[in-house]
């Protein structure tokens, strides 16, 4: 698979829905194969985005390239796409075999070709047996499996999942994600994905866009996503984080000196998030920091080579595998989320925190 | 692998509202509920159920003294009904005119369904305005105004024998063809609102869906918003189909003694000729035809292979 071809390209599209600007000049490009999930919160232009890749919107400016092909002004229909919609969309009058057969049948291949080609698409969605049902008689999984396969049953040039999992429970969420990560890689399929949910988009993607309001705000790999956040934004979006706001006292080559309350809490000089790198004695920053990347223990010695604070437990979540602590320190609240529990600990209880510096972001108050 | 709870499951239960609450509510309402029908059901009874049955029992009399005492009891009327070749011919043209103006009003009706289901709010109200605005107009002035267009001497034959296309007038008025304009445009606003019902009902992104897996328009409308939207033609036709049956106004003003439709000679039988258990017994016939007929085409569409769209 060559992977610098890229079968999506999107070169500044804006959209405009009255006075209201969804899309600024957006720039974006699938690779070949790759499964390539849209995160941002509701409204920012997601499905926006994919309905201008489907043919369902024009953009007002910019273009839309598939496979390097101008598609601006193709409609829908001749643009040879497979797409999944949030509310399924299965033809109600037809059974599972004619919804199948629904695009197989305006390509022009014959009876046999097109039994084959379902066969083996309901195999792989494991809905083998249940080709003479009608919608109506499936369950919202089954549904939303019968959707994937009619998407892919005309082995299309690529692959719009518009939220296809977000009216199904937790569990079968879950379920569906593993089977389209892998079905996505058995067949190769490029792939975008829309989503709101960020475990959804960390877990499936090889690459993820987050949006924001109609910008893009950054694409990477999941863990850079995660890791590195370019901006505030991907920062709070992805993930919960803790943070604080101080400003900034001293500055060496490595390291930036924050006064945060009474606290003096160093920073990589790396860990800065944002456009503006340019820090000097004085700026005001906030400091960020995620719930896992705060330690907690009962007494200063267990973790000897942070530097720990005392501060006082106030509320105790049980989240099945992981315990979520709120704890106060000089009168800051703090999330910690932590694998390491302590029988003894009860709200009100003393305890000592602390965290690599490593771990902590900073990012200049405009 | 089976999905543990559907979604629709989900919803519905997300929906209910706890459900002791929900039992109490109910037990409070219902009794209520049935007293707020006592008059409308009194009414009906008195003005619908008694007068039917009462027409019902003139229908077997083959006398014409109405009171019990000479009263014959029989099938005669019916048996003149059907073995007379008048009656039988009127029977035929009412049915005739009825299942004609029913598929004007479906083919004139269904473009117009369809332009409102795809425009803004803005224009559907004004569509609906412009669609339900010859229901204000006293069917007896409407069919004077067609008067004026359709008669041999009016503005249509003037106009087409001015351009030459014709060189005898053509009988508009007073013939079948009168009939069904007059029957389909007066009930075509039935047909438009029960067919634009079941389009607003199609989800939006099946269409999306059928053009994304290659369907143009066309073959997605062949394919998708024509098959869904049977259950509104269905109905629609099943309305206008009835109210023509039973059509009395306009028949008689557009066709007159030239169309003998079956309330024409109902009302000819009764008024007229005071043949009141004749009368009584065309108009169960005419009825029963209008039933049976509703019958045969609903269950022909709920047994096709479109079944599926009116559950
Ligand atoms: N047809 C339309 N007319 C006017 N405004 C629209 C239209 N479609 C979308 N918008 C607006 O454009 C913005 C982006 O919409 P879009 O559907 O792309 O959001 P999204 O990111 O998919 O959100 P969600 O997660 O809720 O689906 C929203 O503010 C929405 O109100
Ligand atoms: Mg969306």
């Amino acid at each position: 698979m060559n992977t610098t071809v890229s079968d999506v390209e999107i070169k500044g599209a804006t959209k405009q829905f009255g006075s209201n600007i969804v899309l600024d000049a957006i720039d974006l490009e699938v690779k070949q194969g790759e499964l390539l999930t849209l995160l941002g919160p509701s409204g920012c232009g997601k499905s926006t985005t994919l309905n201008l890749i489907a043919g369902f919107l024009e953009a007002d400016q910019g273009d839309v390239y598939i496979k390097g092909k101008k598609v601006t002004k193709v409609p829908p229909y001749k643009r040879d796409l497979g797409m999944v919609f949030q509310t399924y969309s299965l033809f109600p009058h037809m059974t599972v075999y004619e919804n199948l057969n629904f695009g197989l049948k305006l390509r022009k291949i014959s009876k046999a070709e097109q039994k084959e080609k379902i066969d083996r698409v309901l195999a792989l969605v494991k809905m083998s047996g249940l080709e003479h049902r009608y919608p109506r008689e499936l369950s919202g999984g089954q549904r939303q499996r019968v959707a994937i396969a009619r998407a892919l049953v005309v082995e299309p040039e690529l692959l719009l999942l518009d939220e296809p999992l977000s009216n199904l429970d937790a569990k079968l969420r879950h379920e569906l994600r593993l089977e389209i990560k892998r079905l996505q890689k058995e067949i190769g399929v490029t792939t975008i994905f829309v989503t709101h949910d960020q475990e959804e988009a960390l877990s499936l993607s090889d690459r993820v866009v987050v949006m924001n309001a109609g910008k893009i705000e950054q694409i990477s790999t999941p863990t850079s996503i995660y890791k590195h956040p370019k901006t505030e934004f991907v920062f709070q979006f992805i993930g919960k984080s803790n943070s604080f706001e101080g400003a900034v006292v001293a500055i060496d080559s490595q390291k930036i000196s924050v006064k945060a309350g009474e606290e003096i809490v160093v920073v990589d000089y790396d860990n800065i998030i944002g456009e503006d790198r340019d820090i000097s004695s004085g700026d005001e920053v906030k400091l960020y920091i995620r719930p896992e990347n705060i330690h907690i223990a009962s007494t200063r010695e267990t973790s000897a080579p942070l530097e720990l604070h005392p501060a006082t437990i106030t509320q105790m979540n049980y989240l099945g595998t992981s315990w979520e602590i709120d704890v106060s320190l000089i009168g800051k609240s703090l999330q910690v989320l932590t694998n390491d529990y302590d029988s003894s600990w009860r709200e009100g209880r003393e305890v000592f925190v602390g965290w690599n510096p490593s771990d902590l972001k900073l990012i200049k108050k405009e | 692998m089976e999905p543990v709870r559907s979604q629709i499951n989900q919803e519905r239960i997300e929906a209910e509202p706890p459900l002791k609450q929900k039992k109490l509510r109910k037990r409070k309402s219902w009794v209520p509920g049935l007293l707020l029908l006592v008059p409308i059901l009194l009414f009906l009874f008195g003005f619908f159920v008694v007068p039917m049955l009462y027409i019902l029992y003139l229908s077997f009399i083959s006398t014409d003294s109405l009171s019990g005492a000479g009263a014959v009891y029989s099938l005669q009327n019916y048996i003149t009904l059907f073995t007379d070749s008048y009656y039988l011919s009127s029977l035929w043209i009412t049915v005739k005119i009825s299942l004609l103006s029913s598929l004007v009003a479906l083919i004139l009706g269904y473009p117009i369904a369809l332009t409102m289901a795809k425009s803004t709010p803005r224009m559907r109200a004004i569509i609906t305005l412009l669609i339900a605005s010859p229901l204000l107009v006293s069917i007896v002035v409407r069919n004077f105004g067609w008067y004026l267009l359709l008669l041999p001497n009016g503005t249509i034959n003037s106009f087409l024998m001015n351009i030459g296309i014709i060189n005898k007038p053509l009988n508009l008025l007073f013939s079948e063809l009168g009939v069904v304009i007059g029957l389909s445009n007066a009930y075509l606003p039935f047909m438009v609102l029960a067919i634009v019902t079941s389009l607003y009902n199609i989800d939006p992104s099946l269409e999306k869906a059928s053009a994304i897996l290659g369907a143009s328009p066309l073959r997605s409308f062949f394919s998708i918003t024509l098959p869904l939207s049977l259950p509104g033609i269905v109905s629609g036709c099943v309305l206008v189909f009835s109210l023509s049956m039973s059509a009395y106004v306009t028949p008689a003003l557009m066709g007159g003694a030239n169309v003998p439709v079956m309330p024409v000679v109902v009302y000819d039988q009764i008024n007229n000729l005071l043949q009141w258990t004749f009368g009584s017994a065309l108009s169960y016939v005419l009825l029963a035809t209008t039933l049976i007929s509703v019958f045969i085409f609903t269950r022909a569409f709920e047994k096709s292979k479109f079944k599926e769209v009116f559950r």
